[in-house]
Order: C-alpha cells, then structure tokens, then sequence
C-alpha cells in the first residue's frame, strides 16, 4: 500500500456560527499509528475527524499529512479514507459493487476494479457475500464491507468514526481484535473515534483524549490511565479517585486504595459489590467525600467487612497523583 | 343554439331559486315539478314568477345537452317535465321514456306560431326544413306510440317554448368588410383565425352550410346526410384544419365568448347570447345574417311518462302558464323567440317589440331582463326582424340516421 | 400465531378492499361488459358485439401504412405524455433536490412545497381562460417578445396548440412528480451522499451512481400518477389545444355524449389497456412494494 505518512495538525480551529467546536488544537500523529480520539460526546472530536477526512473544511489552521497540507483538499485528494458511523453502504449496490465504488468513480475499467474489490473483500474475509446487498448482511459483515470499502482507494490514513458503536458488546471486542489486525498489517495510520475509554486502551498507540474543543491529554494507553493529569482525565479514563488533598487534587487508582482495620484515615463501607475478579467498595470519608477501593478477592478474605462498616484506608504516597 | 356549460353559473342560481321558494306554504299539496333541461330557459325570474302566478314550485336539474339525454334514457324517474331539443326526439321518442301530450289541454296550442306547426311564417312564407325540423317531430300516431307522424294529431311530443336562428358571428373591426356568405368561415383571409363548434351534430351542420356556400356541393338534407356526404364534409373540414385555418374550436359558451373577444378568432359559429355577451364588454361583434340561411334550433317541453293524475295536470298548468306571455316576453328580450308570439307581445313593450321582433331601430335603449344595457338607442337588431331571420332558416339542428358514422368521423377530423 | 397475525391484517385490509371492489372493480367490470354490447341510436342492447371494438379500429389496416383515428390520435396522446412525463420529471425532479438537499429548515421545506401547489388554487376552467391573456394572439408574452423586438408578429404557437397543452399539463403535474421523489430523496441517508464524495464522487456522478438510483421508487410513483392523468385527460388538451388537438380520452367523452356507451365502453377498455402497459412497463424498473 502507500507510504505511511505523519498526519500534523497545527492550531487547527473549527467555529460553527458562534460555536466553538475545535479550539486551535496541535496534534501529530505519526506514521502508521493507531489512534484513537476520545471523549465525551460533543468534545469536538468528530469535527476533528471530519476535518482530517475533508467533510469539513476548518475554520483556521492547517492540517499536513506528510509534506502535503491537506487543509482544503477535497476528501479524496488527501490520501484519507473514511469510514462511517452507520456504515452508510449503498443500498441499492451489492457488496462488490460497494467496494469497487471509489475506482468506478475514478474511472477504472469493470474487470480490474471488480478485481481489486475481490482482493479486499478477501482481506476482511467476505469474499463469499460479493453479489449480496447490504441489507442481506448482518451488522459485523456491514462493517467489515464499509472498512474494504474505505481502504480500496489505498488511503495512508484510514478514520473511523465510532465504527464499533452499532454492535452487540460481544461482537464490538471481536472486530476491535480485528481492527488491530488489520491496522498492523496494512501499516498505515487508524484514526480513530470513540467515547469508550476502554475501547480506546485496547486498540491505540496514541490516545487523545479531547474536552470542550481541545485536547486534555495525550498519550499511550498506559501513560494516559497511570499519570492522569487532569481530574477530568482521571475521571474519563476510569478506575480513578479525585480526591482533594490539602490546596490541590490528586488521583489514586480505586485498586491502590488499602483497606485494614488500622489504617487511621476512617471511612464507611456504604455499599459493597461482588464482581468476580474484584470486589468493590464505595467508601464515604468524614468530611463527606466519596471514593471506590477495589479489592481482589485475596485482599479482602484477609480482612472482610460489611456495608455499614468503619474501616481505615490508606494509599502509598506514590500512588498519589498530583493534577493540574 | 343554446348555451350549454353555463352549469357551473345556472346551478347557483337554480339553489337559490329552490331555496327562495320554500317559505311560500301553500294550503293545499305543494306543486312541484321537477324540471330537467340545459340552462337556456332555467332562471331565477322565471321560476320565481311562476310560484307567484301558479304556485307550482320548480326544481331545476340542470345539466348539458348530451347529459338531459342520457339522463332521460338512463332514468326516467327522476324528472317530471323536460325542456329540450326537437333533435333529440329522434333519440327520446324511441325510448318509450316520454308521453304524448294532449293539444286540446294546452290552451294556446292553436296560437303556437305557425314555424312549429306547419314550418311556415305567419305571413306563410315557407321556410327551409332540412335537419330535424320541428313540424316533422311534433306529432305522434297516437297517445302511447313511438311513431311519429307527419300529419297533425292531437298527440304532442314537445311542446315549443323558445327557438332562435343561429349564424357566424364576427368581429367587423378586424375584418374590415362586408361578410355575407358562410363560404368565407373558410377563406384563407381568415387563416389561423377562424373556428367552429366542436359539438359533431351541429358542428358538421355549419360546415354542410360552408361547404354548399362554397359551391363544392349541394345535399339533398345537411341534417341527414349519407355516409358519402359525410365523407366529403370531412374532407373539406379536414383540408382546411391542416392548412391552419382554425383558431380553436369551442365546447361551451364562454370558450366562444373569450375567444371572440380576444380576437384569437375573427369569424365562428356563435350563439345570439355570446355575441351579446362579448358587446357588453365593449368589444364590436356582430351576429352576421348570410344569404345562405340561417342553422335553426327549437326546444320545448316534454312530460316524462313517469307522470300521472294529479301532476300531470300540474304538469299541464306549467306548460299553459310558460305560453301565457310572461315568460315568452322575457325569452324576446334576450334575443330568442317565443312560441306564442300574441301573448308575448302583450307582455312587451311597444319600442321592445319594434327592436327585437320587427326589426326597426331602437326607439330607446334596450335593456335584457335583468335589466342591463344590451343596445343603445337607434341599434338596429342584426338579421333584422323576426321575418327575415327566421324566414331565411336553411336547416335545423338535427340527428342524423348516420350519426354514429358522423361521430365517428369528426373523431377522425379532430385527429387530423 | 402467524396465522392470527394474518387473519388480523386481512380484517383490517376488508373495508379498503371492499371500498375497492364496490367503487373501482364492479364498476371497471361493469364498463368490460358493455364493451362488447351492441347498441342503437338511444339504448344499449345487452348483446354481445364486438362493434364498440371493430368501430374503433376502422379502416386501421385498410389504410395502412398511413395511420387510422384511434392509432393517430393515441400516438398524438403517447406523444403528449412523453413530453409531459419527461418535463415533469425533469422539473420535478430538480424542485425535489433543490428542496430536499439545499434547503436545511424543515418549516422552509414545507412552505416551498405549498407554493408548488399554486396551481391548484384556481378552478380549473377559470386557469384554462387565463392562458389566453398570457399566451394569446394580443396576450402578455406576445406582447413581451414583439416590444423587445424579438418577434415581428405575434407568435401563434403559443396558443392552441400542443406547446400550450404541454405547458398546462407540465404547469399543473410537475406537483405529482416533486412530491413523491422529494419523499424519495429525504429517504435517503445523507451519509451515503458523504460516502459518496469520500470515495471521489463528482457532483454528478453522486446523482447519476447514488441519488438518481434511490430515487427511483420516488419517480416511478410520480410517474404512474402523471402517466395515467395525462393519459385519459380530455379537458386540458381539448381547451389549450383549440379543441383541435386528438385525445385518447376524448374520444370516450365524444362516444359517451352521442350516448354510444358500449362504443365509449370499448375505448376505456383501450386506453386502460394501453396506460397500463405503460405503467407495468416503468414498475419493472423498480419493485414499488420496497417504497410502500
């Protein structure tokens, strides 16, 4: 396929009417990475995607891919490819005609593009359903139409926006194996979109987590989930407690919090969850503050308790984050 | 002619008649008829006057031509008296859906003028019978024949009520010169700005008129002809709608009025009332008397055979009032005829009867019964007296023997 | 319980159906039947004849190669339809994109579409009479092109003829055509319109590959209502044609008005036969049961 390129975006704005939708944000992205675009919804992180895909064009920055800048070419001019949400497959077109749709619209005769839709078809394994329509297909072979689909044109960079969120839980972590599969053996860059931090840990090199137009953090899944840097980054990605020390907040992961009768900051057990790997307990502390502990089951066999209970907490002083 | 698709016009005010007359109780059983016909002779005056005079309520049922003759062959039942065309007799009679009426019981059957009776003037000049010419309709064998019969009997299919004379009319401001044939509806002078009515039976009849104005051929009878004549009427019709002489043909009333007087067309067959109609808007038309004769109409009434006893003396009463003079005064002052001329005459004023009847110039101006102003003073009426136009009738309204044929071919011409 | 189900649906189909049968098939059965009576000046004899037919097609392979009535006048009414079909579809298929694709308010759509149906707001005889100060001899746009001297004399054609036929009939169905294919297109996901230019798609090639394609349920529908209007209209083509015009449907009108029912009856079995060829012949083009 195409020489993978760094995708750049330089104080890129993008303004609806008086809405601020994207506030001049720089991001780089570099080759061949998976990435993925987290938030809440309304965090700006489908314009972002529309604008990298060219469905919109930005209100001020520039986007580069490579040496190229990109900001104001049509979608396929970039080198981008989309993917979309629903999936948006032509109705009236079978499976193959789907696929072959980009070269047909580049004026590329019947036999080669019918041929180099038969080989991408192969790649995500639907060869068998080329003369189906789509509405003849289930939601997971939608889906892997719409990826064939998008990478017939040889794109560096591939954007999916929310392309897991239409199937069933079970389905949804089979096609992010496969996502992941794919992303690796085609080499190219995955933009992704999504509000599922957990979703994001699984397949991202690069997660960017965005709010309110701008990017929170970046970063590694595991740098993002260890070193929170902010209580909304703490909270979004989970597994956190935002507690407020002294003058600052800090973040303490829910299974670094110690339970032991000794320990001498007191809290109540308000409600306590079994949940098989872990047990989890919400805690309130005097001053009315609430946090979770999660225990395994071995810590908590070695001292039980029950809701109503007083125990005493406590957390290594490295498990404290400080946040800005 | 009369005017035909005035429905959308006359069925408002026939509701409002009807609706007028409802709060006049009378003691006795209420008299009504219901009154089946074409708009010419439905008016809000006439049933209005006749509640006063004879208290017998009309409900009018108004519809087209073709639609009174389907509706008295479909359903008899569903009307008392019917006002129509001597023409459609041919159709009617057979039927066995209406009754002979008996002449001893029309009061003034023996004043009915002498055009019906003996297809004479009073002044017994004969005039032209081609076509179904009323006296050739007007008696049957006896009271429960079919048959009609060519001699006089007591046993009356229709009783006439109102006639005209009908002829081109044509705008003298565009033509610019005398017009006095009906040859001329032809004459590529007028290419593109003629037209004629596109009802076949009279339709083909005003064309038999240009064709023999022409000279291109006589008939032995324009209003049932042979298949062969009907060919060659076409053939004349035909080569002339190729080589664009027509406008447009007209359906209704108002299709002839516009087109006159939007000067789309300078010369077509026309009714008496549109030619009014398109004065009274201030545009030059004249109902043009042609040395060839004038296309003559005629209706009447008929009494369905669904009526009996009572109301058919009803029936009876309707008919003797409608001849009393009232209602033939009101037909003269809008340019028809009545049947019974004496008894009009006295309903009418002198100056009125000088101006419409006789020809003279109007002594004032003419007012129409609704009192409009149709002519100014000093007008003469065009064609003349009552003589002269309708001494010069060549033919009349007719169904031909061939008139599937006929129908067939005027298809067949409008397809051209 | 499929059974149920099924007999739930039927009973809930019954009154339509027989609205149908009472008013659209006794009827229609009715006017075959007498198709093939025989009649006289004033009656309908209930004998079986195939006059009403044989009459029609007079002459039809006598005169050969040359064209009898009925084959001229339906190739002049065919010919009239195409037109008439081709523009409304054109323009109805603008107005519908321009309507369905670059207006974004809702209330907007609704407003433009309710000046569509201007034409409709007048009586059809009262719109009919005012043609003929628009397109007259003496009319507004004869006067138009002859002060801009675009024309010496007044221009005939305007008038009377099948260019008028074609503008009233266009003027009054372009309606019938908008609507279904606008409902078509607000169908239609505009993602895939998007997926559409993602893959490259020019403007055109997303209306010819993606739109058009979607939108034919839409046209068909449009099409069947201004294929069979146009079809049996008399009215229209008889007044803005000068009444010189041949229509399929005025032939019936002038059969049934010289009471030759079993004949007119004949010629609505005809033109029924021919309309619906037609319109079989465009449902092919798409299964309208997906629209439904």
């Amino acid at each position: 396929m195409a020489t993978p390129a760094p995708l750049e975006l330089i104080a890129v704005t993008k303004r609806y009417r008086a809405t601020l939708a994207v506030d001049a944000i720089d991001l780089r992205i570099p080759a061949g990475t998976y990435c993925c675009l987290l938030g809440p919804s309304g965090c700006g992180k489908t314009s972002t995607l529309r604008m990298i895909a060219g469905h919109e064009i930005a209100s001020e920055g520039d986007i580069l891919l490579g040496a190229a800048n990109i900001t104001t070419l049509p979608p396929a001019a970039r080198g981008t490819a989309m993917m979309f949400q629903s999936y948006a497959l032509f109705p009236h077109l079978s499976v193959r005609d789907n696929v072959a749709f980009a070269l047909k619209m580049r004026g590329i005769d019947k036999a080669t593009r019918h041929r180099r839709a038969g080989e991408l078809l192969e790649l995500v394994a639907m060869s068998a359903y080329a003369d189906r329509l789509p509405a003849q297909l289930s939601g997971g072979q939608q889906q892997r139409v719409a990826l064939a689909r998008a990478l017939i044109t040889e794109p560096q960079i591939l954007l999916l926006d929310e392309p897991l969120s239409a199937l069933d839980p079970f389905l949804r972590v089979r096609m992010r194996a496969e996502l992941k599969r794919l992303q690796r053996e085609l080499g190219i860059s995955f933009i992704h979109v999504t509000h599922g931090q957990e979703e994001a840990m699984a397949l991202a090199d690069l997660v960017v987590l965005m709010n309110a137009g701008r990017i929170e953090q970046q970063g590694s899944p595991r740098e993002m989930f260890n070193r929170p840097r902010t209580a909304f980054a703490a909270r979004f990605m989970g597994g956190h407690n935002v507690l407020r020390r002294a003058d600052q907040q800090i973040a303490v992961r829910t299974d670094h919090i110690r339970i032991a009768p000794t320990h001498a900051l007191r809290a109540r057990v308000t409600e306590l969850e079994y949940q098989g790997t872990w047990l989890q307990a919400n805690l309130a502390l005097p001053d009315g503050e609430t946090l979770i502990a999660t225990l395994t089951e071995q810590q908590f066999d070695a001292a039980p308790f029950g809701a109503g209970d007083e125990v005493g907490i406590a957390w290594d002083d490295d498990a404290a984050h400080p946040l800005v | 002619m009369k005017p035909i698709n005035r429905r959308t016009m006359l069925a408002g005010t026939a509701a409002t008649s009807v609706a007028l007359c409802t709060p006049a109780i009378h003691a006795a059983e209420p008299k009504v008829l219901r009154y089946l016909g074409t708009a010419v002779n439905e008016g809000d005056d006439i049933s209005k006057k006749c509640l006063a005079d004879t208290g017998i309520k009309i409900e009018y049922i108004t519809a087209t031509t073709d639609d009174v003759a389907k509706r008295v062959i479909t359903q008899p039942n569903s009307f008392d008296v019917l006002d129509t065309e001597y023409f459609s007799l041919k159709k009617l009679i057979p039927s066995g859906n209406i009754q002979a009426l008996d002449a001893r019981k029309i009061k003034e059957f023996n004043n009915i003028t002498p055009v019906f009776t003996k297809g004479e003037l009073p002044n017994g000049k004969k005039i032209g019978g081609q076509g179904t010419a009323p006296w050739k309709v007007l008696y049957l064998d006896g009271p429960k024949s079919t048959k009609f019969s060519p001699t006089p009997t007591d046993y009356v299919t229709l009783i006439p009520t109102v006639y005209n004379a009908d002829t081109l009319g044509i705008r003298p401001d565009l033509i610019k010169r005398p017009i006095t044939s009906w040859a001329e509806l032809l004459n590529p002078e007028f290419k593109g700005k003629a037209s004629i009515l596109n009802i076949p039976s009279i339709g083909i009849m005003d064309a038999a008129m240009v064709v023999e104005a022409m000279g291109t051929y006589k008939y032995a009878d324009k209003g049932n002809m042979t298949k062969a004549e009907i060919d060659l009427t076409m053939k004349v019709m035909t080569e002339a709608k190729k080589a664009g002489q027509f406008r447009a043909f007209w359906k209704d009333f108002n299709e002839s009025v516009n087109l006159m007087a939007s000067g789309e067309t300078v010369i077509q067959s026309m009714w008496s009332p549109a030619v009014t109609k398109v004065r009274s808007q201030g545009i030059p038309c004249v109902f043009q008397p042609l040395k060839e004769g004038y296309r003559s109409w005629a209706s009447g009434f008929c009494v369905s055979k669904g009526v009996s006893g009572a109301k058919l003396d009803v029936a009876y009463e309707f008919v003797n009032w409608f001849l009393s003079g009232w209602a033939g005064a009101y037909l003269n002052r809008q340019g028809y005829y009545s049947a019974v001329l004496s008894t009009a005459k006295a309903n009418m004023a002198p100056y009125e009867w000088d101006f419409w009847m006789e020809g003279k110039p109007a002594a004032q101006d003419i007012k129409g019964p609704d009192g409009s102003l149709l002519e100014k003073a000093g007008v003469v009426r065009d064609g003349g007296s009552y003589n002269d136009r309708m001494g010069n009738v060549a033919c009349w309204n007719a169904v031909m023997d061939e008139n599937d044929y006929m129908v067939r071919k005027w298809n067949e011409f409008i397809a051209a | 319980m499929k059974l149920a189900s099924n007999t739930t649906a039927r009973l809930q189909a019954l009154p339509l159906a027989l609205v149908l049968a009472v008013f659209f098939l006794l009827p229609l059965a009715m006017v075959i039947m007498v198709s093939v009576w025989d009649y006289n000046e004033y009656e309908m004899i209930p004998a079986w004849s195939g006059r009403g037919y044989s009459d029609s097609f007079e002459g039809c392979l006598a005169q050969l190669p040359e064209l009898c009535t009925i084959l001229r006048t339906y190739a002049e009414t065919v010919k009239l339809c195409a037109l008439v079909w081709l523009l409304t579809l054109l323009i109805g298929f603008t107005v519908a994109y321009f309507l369905a694709f670059h207006i974004k308010s809702r209330t907007l759509q609704i407003a433009l579409s309710l000046l569509c149906t201007i034409p409709f707001w007048t009586s059809n005889v009262i719109r009919m009479i005012a043609w003929i100060p628009m397109l007259g001899r003496n009319g507004v746009v004869n006067q138009a092109l002859q002060a801009l001297h675009i024309t010496k004399a007044p221009v005939e054609w305007l008038l009377f003829s099948e260019f008028s036929v074609v503008l009233a009939l266009v003027h009054l169905f372009s309606l019938f055509m908008m609507v279904p294919i606008f409902n078509s297109m607000m169908r239609i996901d505009r993602a895939l319109i998007e997926a559409a230019y993602d893959a490259g798609a020019s403007g055109f090639q997303t209306l010819r590959d993606i739109i058009i394609p979607l939108c034919k349920p839409g046209i068909v529908i449009g099409s069947i209502f201004v294929i069979t209007i146009v079809m049996g209209d008399f009215i229209t083509v008889g007044v803005m044609g000068g009444q010189q015009i041949a229509s399929a449907g005025k032939i019936i009108e002038v059969r049934v008005n010289a009471l030759q029912f079993p004949a007119a009856a004949a010629n609505a079995v005809i033109l029924l036969g021919v309309t619906m060829m037609i319109i079989v012949g465009l449902s092919r083009l798409v299964d309208i049961r997906k629209e439904l």
